[in-house]
């Protein structure tokens, strides 16, 4: 015997078994699930002054920094020394092809890539917020080799 | 619960917001051929009842059913059954019924009559309010799969996935949707502006749980259906993601991302206690339990590249194993319900990524499907289907196929659909 859920009916599902061979008695009644929706409203992020926006691109699949990338987080040194008070956000991104919760991870290896960086560099790691979106917020649609690599990237802000 | 706070939630009305369209591709090559006589009763109930009946059927891959216009509908009473002639019809099975109808009750009774053994093999009653006609017509369809096929029917289950529609000006809405198993009866669970991943149900199909960015940061959140109720399921400043129940519905398995790398815990719900899994420099995400609950499959790119392991968590200090060698980029896997084998997406050599499957007595891969970005299969558990996502043009949706050979599509109503899990038994 099963409970039904949330049955509209008091009755609970009942199954015959007849000791007859092989023919099979049924009755049953029907179950409706109840549903109750849920809208989230996000509270618009608390957004601080600009002072270090940069954009690091990677490889299909990778998470090391390329000697471009280095060049443009010499500059957010920089500006960081200059400014040790600021916090930077460090959000990771990958592109569409592979797994979501894959691509959440990687997204997360490339902030860290760039984390690690800034600290090996004297960034204090209470300075940085490091996430990832994974391939869920692309900065290019479509599905080919200039959208991916637009969207293989970690933004800092 | 802190997160909760700055939220506003809103209860929505129960808006149906269009439904999934089904559409039927190909056939099993050897399937039961069946004769259905049209349920008889008031007109309008009894073409909807037998049209959802048939599709039901049909999506299974695994039945052929007699063109309905070359039968008269005709009442059957048992003594009368002309064996012969249905055999001579190439029937192997005959389903008869009527539906009685009442101010506020529909009752569905159906016989099937095997026509080789020349004998009655079911006599059942299905009854439930007048507003319940399709979930009327699953229980009917799975009564007479079950006979016929032996094994339960899935057309009873229900279905969870993300609904993705863009606005205009490129912003999106991202809905988590339930509806059954054949796409209709399409309900809101959550609508955000930020994204949702990686919806799993509990195992008595009375939650979910899923990934929601609402806060700026992948968190997982459990809610109940009837109720609307939901908690976020760790109060850590960290990333959480990737939930998967343990099929006694006692543990959460997570990715947590607070050691700076993705690991995997499991999660004690009852008094929230966290046990971690992995320790590897590499990322481990991805988990999910075997059908005893006594094993976990992860992908980790521990090798290298991401690749598939299965935990034994019986044994402590156990050492991950790994399952798949073929290709350099297998994730996303589940167990098959028996547990008879895995399936999971495989990148092809030609960087195309597929749904494959490989079975534990099998040292080989079987390749499943042929798209280009094929993504997040789930098993329905009878272990006869498979739901997984699409991409046609630029279009997400929702495509399946059952392992005997039939493939269908579910094209969504608006927007994009990805992300499908399918629930377990519910009846």
């Amino acid at each position: 015997m099963k409970k039904s859920l949330n049955t509209v009916f008091a009755s609970t599902a009942l199954i015959i078994f007849t000791a007859c061979s092989s023919l099979q008695v049924t009755e049953e009644s029907v179950s409706n699930q109840a549903v109750a929706g849920v809208m989230v409203s996000p509270k618009s992020q608390a957004t601080q002054a600009v002072l270090a926006n940069a954009v690091i691109y990677f490889e299909y699949d990778k998470f090391t920094l390329t000697s471009k990338s280095i060049q443009a987080l010499k500059g957010v040194v920089t500006l960081m020394r200059k400014n040790p008070k600021i916090m930077l956000s460090l959000e990771g991104h990958a592109d569409e092809r592979g797994t979501r919760e894959y691509n959440l991870a990687l997204g997360q290896r490339r902030s860290e890539s760039v984390a690690n960086y800034l600290i090996a560099n004297g960034i204090k790691r209470n300075q940085l917020s490091v996430k990832s979106f994974g391939e869920e917020r692309p900065l290019s649609l479509g599905s080919n080799d200039s959208a991916w690599s637009k969207n293989r990237r970690v933004e800092i802000k | 619960m802190k997160n909760l706070a700055i939220l506003t939630l809103i209860f929505l009305p129960l808006v149906c917001f269009g439904e999934l369209f089904l559409e039927i591709t190909k056939g099993s090559e050897d399937p039961f051929k069946v004769a259905i006589i049209s349920f008889e009763g008031n007109s309008a109930v009894s073409k909807k009842l037998n049209k959802v009946i048939r599709n039901d059927l049909k999506r299974t891959g695994e039945f052929s059913l007699l063109d309905q216009s070359l039968l008269l509908p005709l009442i059957v009473e048992d003594d009368e059954i002309n064996y012969r002639d249905w055999n001579l019809l190439g029937m192997d099975y005959l389903v008869a019924g009527n539906i009685v109808q009442t101010n506020n009750s529909i009752d569905v009774n159906y016989e099937i009559y095997d026509i080789h053994k020349k004998k009655k093999i079911r006599s059942s009653k299905v009854f439930g309010l007048p507003n319940q006609l399709r979930q009327l017509a699953h229980y009917t369809s799975d009564g007479i799969y079950e006979s016929i096929a032996g094994i339960k029917g899935i057309a009873s289950t229900k279905l969870l996935y993300v609904n993705d529609v863009k606005s205009k000006n490129l912003n999106s809405r991202y809905r988590l949707m339930l509806a059954d198993s054949d796409g209709a009866n399409e309900q809101t669970l959550l609508s955000s502006s930020e994204p949702i991943i990686s919806p799993a149900w509990s195992p008595d199909g009375k939650k979910v749980a899923y990934v929601s960015f609402e806060t700026g940061m992948a968190k997982v959140y459990i809610q109940n259906i009837a109720t609307g109720k939901r908690d976020s399921v760790i109060s850590k400043n960290t990333q959480i993601s990737s939930p998967s129940w343990s099929p006694d519905g006692k543990y959460l398995s997570l990715t947590l991302y607070q050691d700076g790398n993705a690991e995997i815990y499991i999660l004690r719900l009852r008094d929230k206690v966290l046990t971690r899994m992995t320790n590897q420099f590499a990322i481990d995400t991805e988990s999910t339990w075997s059908p005893k609950g006594n094993k976990i499959l992860f992908t980790s790119g521990r090798s290298g590249s991401p690749q598939i392991y299965e935990l034994d968590l019986r044994r402590l200090n156990a050492k991950a194993k790994r399952l798949s060698f073929e290709g350099s980029y297998n994730a996303k896997a589940s167990y098959l319900p028996n547990e008879e084998g895995i399936i999971f997406v495989h990148r092809s050599s030609d960087g195309l990524f597929h749904i494959a499957m490989k079975y534990k007595k099998e040292n080989f891969i079987r390749i499943l499907t042929e798209a280009k970005m094929d993504e997040s299969p789930s098993v329905a558990p009878n272990g006869n289907m498979v739901i997984y996502g699409i991409t046609e043009g630029d279009q997400s949706m929702l495509a399946g196929f059952s392992l005997s050979g039939a493939s269908f599509k579910l094209p969504a109503s608006q927007g994009e659909v990805r992300e499908p899990a399918w629930s377990n038994f519910l009846r």
